[in-house]
């Protein structure tokens, strides 16, 4: 290729990357919207996503929520997977908080909680790089990995024929990740930062997915918290579009994914 | 900010359109016109890569890519819809590939009431990306549209920071 031809390629490229959209483009129905598919590791954003947009307003301390090891002697696989879930919330936090011996701790915990449900042997190795990640300060890496190594657990949950502890995963990241925002917003409230906890959508997903667990799992004590709790939260987060919770809701919503949080990884989970 | 990534996200490109002129391609993974469209099991790892790899010009920028991706397939009827939760605060870049590589797609962003948001576009033969800053937080909706072909399998991914 001449190096005339790649400079036309190279303008032509920064163009094309720079060009607002130009095309006429309709809204979309209701029947689209509707119809508009949900893909779990897609619609549902991560914790760092739900940090990153709060470092852009504030700048909160957020070694002050990591907590300690939290591993519990449950054999309930249901707690085991809610658990594991708030501990991969909790390696967001401890990325944030740039704490690489906190990442390394979390990455353990998960390591040992997976094991409580069988599926260690394949995200051993993402354990050791969480390690290394940790060790080296890679920070963005980190937030990669983190989210890598719930989707690996959460592929051999679903190998091994555990799909129901899916769900449970994600439920606990997101009340997890829920509870460290609203304990930051909550300190320092500013409009901006408390519309971010507005949700509704993403709690509509994760009920509709508990509603759907076999009758089993769903009569576990612990799971119909969880439930009854999320409902609570989709009441208190159900702003209209573009309008932030208030400071008294905020308040509400850490209380309530307080009592969730102990209720799923003890009395002693929360951080002072 | 956006002209920033888009920059360098034009020297990412332009630069491995360059290399791959020059060298011999890598035949077991690249998408090739050979691809059957549809074929589901053949289409969906070169789609990834492919998305990946435009998705992999942003992570140079301080872009987390996230892990999970999205493989369907557009017809010139029928233009997919994937619900997201964005945040305000937030830049994203969503990148899809398609498989045949003659084909040609299009990514258009939407927010919760079915609005076009503002975006920025890039498009490179098979692949687009959409970039967008949410005015609110909260749902919205990605579209892959086919403007090229009868039948093409895509895979989307996206980017954050």
């Amino acid at each position: 290729m001449s190096l005339e031809s790649r400079l036309t390629r190279f303008t032509l490229f920064v163009f094309a990357a720079v060009a607002p959209v130009v095309a006429e483009e309709l809204p979309l129905t209701p029947e689209q919207m509707s119809g508009a598919i949900q893909i779990e590791s897609v619609s549902i954003p991560t914790p760092g996503e739900f940090f990153a947009a709060i470092n852009k307003i504030d700048r909160p301390n957020w070694s002050q929520l990591a907590r300690n090891s939290l591993v519990t002697n449950s054999t309930s696989r249901p707690q085991i997977a809610l658990n594991l879930g708030t501990r991969v919330a909790d390696g967001f936090i401890a990325v944030e908080a740039q704490d690489g011996q906190q990442v390394k701790n979390v990455g353990k915990d998960i390591i040992d909680l997976a094991k409580g449900i069988g599926v260690s042997q394949s995200i051993l190795a993402r354990g050791n790089s969480i390690s290394d990640f940790a060790e080296n300060n890679e920070w963005n890496s980190l937030k990669e990995e983190l989210e890598a190594t719930e989707n690996e657990v959460k592929l051999q949950m679903a190998e091994q024929k555990d799909d129901e502890l899916i769900t449970l995963v994600s439920v606990g990241a997101w009340i997890r990740g829920t509870q460290a925002a609203s304990i930051v917003i909550s300190a320092n409230y500013q409009p901006e930062a408390a519309q971010l906890l507005r949700q509704p959508d993403i709690v509509d997903y994760l009920v509709e997915r508990l509603d759907a667990l076999p009758e089993r799992i769903k009569s576990d004590e612990l799971v119909k918290s969880v439930q009854t709790g999320l409902n609570t939260l989709r009441g208190l987060i159900a702003t209209e579009p573009g309008t932030p919770l208030t400071k008294e809701t905020v308040e509400e919503v850490r209380r309530e994914t307080t009592s969730l949080i102990e209720k799923i990884c003890g009395p002693a989970a929360n951080p002072a | 900010m956006k002209f920033r990534s888009a920059l360098l996200l034009a020297t990412v490109v332009f630069t491995t359109a360059s290399i791959d002129a020059q060298d011999a391609p890598a035949p077991a993974e690249a998408p090739t016109t050979s691809s059957v469209p549809g074929d589901a099991a053949t289409n969906e790892a070169p789609a990834r890569n492919a998305a990946l790899e435009l998705a992999g010009a942003f992570s140079n920028d301080g872009y987390k890519i996230r892990d999970g991706y999205w493989f369907s397939s557009a017809t010139s009827d029928t233009a997919p819809i994937i619900e997201v939760n964005l945040f305000t605060g937030n830049e994203y870049w969503f990148c899809a590939a398609a498989v045949p590589s003659e084909s040609r797609i299009a990514v258009t962003v939407y927010n919760e009431l079915g609005e076009l948001v503002d975006q920025q576009t890039y498009a490179d033969g098979a692949r687009f990306a959409a970039g967008v800053e949410p005015a609110a937080s909260g749902k919205h909706f990605v579209k892959v549209t086919l403007v090229e072909g009868a039948k093409s399998d895509f895979c989307l991914v996206y980017c954050y920071k």
